[in-house]
């Protein structure tokens, strides 16, 4: 179970043994059913949660609707981080879309772990940086390319969890129209079967 | 604008924005980043980076006013526009080492104190200091980048429209129409009709 998190974390730093046992003691390790809820609007975010198994997405209300900005798979992060990081109350709710497994850390104790050692601070510099790019390369995507380019792109690079989320939340994360959508996975469909033909 | 003494008055102005936003910091802790300041100048209108190009500098704007754009079809969109006191560069670019997807230039006439990507590097490497300032400083620009995209994809037009105004009133003034216009991702015509709204309650 642990093999995962090892890989991503080796992404930034090469742990000693020592470090990555120091690290180990404090994983939270829990699996939640579909649809639970890990946190909601108004609470503080405490946790950095890393998807060991399963699905979870992030989402806010705009006018009653719920908006998708982010889908976490096997082997990524998830937590309401500007709440995480800022301690003021989420703006977003995170929420199992799967059965899922999570491998989490509280905010206490990564703080405790910026106190130990300099190494830590850069591995949390490392991270948040990743994340600052992902969201900017998430904006990128938006403004430069279009509905459908934006179809096509994710279902190319993203196979699985097409398969995988509801059509409605990939709708939403993609910002397309849900009969949008449809239109486009029907087109999908139709030039897949014609090659296959 | 070009004497040494600015650049004294630049380098307070650093000092106190890192030690009152990002964390304490001694003088004599300052001391030790001064020589890996560069001054940078730029007219106004001028390109800073290009598409393309690769990103080499932190950059601080001290003086003047900086867009971040993509060119895109046959418009351009901005992404952020950085007026004193505020962090510019192609982030992607700058962390990756790969050719930058936006372009940033000058509005107004300004000046940059910038850090090369070698000088953080090393700065990192050998300044206590610097690893923790270096990751609260990219806690603040990931807190900024989430809030920007939550009230451009959260909010209505109308909202953007006056929560920005409200909060930046003098960037009406700074900024030509057509790219506040952008960066808000409204269209040009609304744009104009907002502004209407906002005189007429006045």
């Amino acid at each position: 179970m642990v093999s995962r998190i090892k890989e991503y974390i080796g992404r930034f730093l090469t742990l000693t043994p020592e470090e990555w046992n120091t690290l180990a003691e404090t994983f939270e390790v829990r699996t939640c059913d579909k649809k639970v809820k890990l946190l909601e609007i108004g609470e503080v975010e405490n946790y950095i949660h890393f998807v060991v198994k399963g699905l979870a997405r992030k989402y806010f209300y705009k006018e009653g609707e719920e908006i998708i900005t982010q889908l976490a798979k096997e082997g990524e992060l998830i937590s309401s981080s500007v709440s995480f990081l800022s301690s003021q109350a989420s703006g977003y709710v995170v929420e199992t879309i799967e059965p899922t497994t999570f491998i989490s850390i509280s905010k206490a104790q990564i703080e405790s772990f910026y106190k130990l050692d300099q190494r830590w601070e850069k591995l949390g510099r490392l991270i948040i940086t990743e994340l600052f790019l992902e969201k900017e390369r998430w904006e990128l995507e938006r403004i430069c390319f279009s509905t459908r380019e934006r179809f096509v792109r994710f279902v190319s690079g993203n196979y699985d969890l097409f398969q995988r989320v509801p059509q409605k939340y990939l709708a939403s994360y993609l910002n397309i129209k849900p009969e949008t959508f449809s239109r486009l996975k029907h087109l999908l469909q139709k030039k897949t079967s014609s090659n296959i033909a | 604008m070009r004497g040494p003494e600015n650049e004294q008055k630049y380098l307070e102005f650093i000092f106190q924005y890192i030690h009152t936003r990002i964390g304490s910091l001694s003088r004599e802790q300052f001391d030790l980043f001064r020589p890996y300041f560069k001054f940078r100048r730029f007219e106004k209108k001028e390109i800073i980076l290009d598409q393309g190009e690769i990103e080499d500098n932190l950059n601080v704007v001290v003086e003047g006013l900086v867009r971040k754009f993509v060119v895109t079809g046959k418009n351009d969109v901005t992404l952020q526009l950085a007026t004193e006191g505020h962090i510019i560069q192609s982030e992607i670019s700058f962390h990756t080492r790969s050719p930058s997807p936006v372009k940033l230039e000058t509005i107004e006439p300004t000046v940059l104190v910038s850090l090369t990507y070698e000088s953080v590097q090393t700065l990192l490497a050998n300044i206590p200091i610097a690893e923790s300032l270096g990751r609260a400083l990219i806690t603040q620009m990931f807190i900024k980048k989430d809030s920007r995209y939550f009230n451009q994809i959260g909010k209505s037009t109308r909202e953007k429209f006056l929560d920005y105004v409200n909060n930046h009133p003098h960037m009406l003034q700074r900024v030509p129409q057509k790219i506040l216009a952008s960066y808000l991702n409204i269209k040009p015509e609304t744009f104009s009709r907002l502004k209407h709204l906002i005189r007429n309650q006045k």
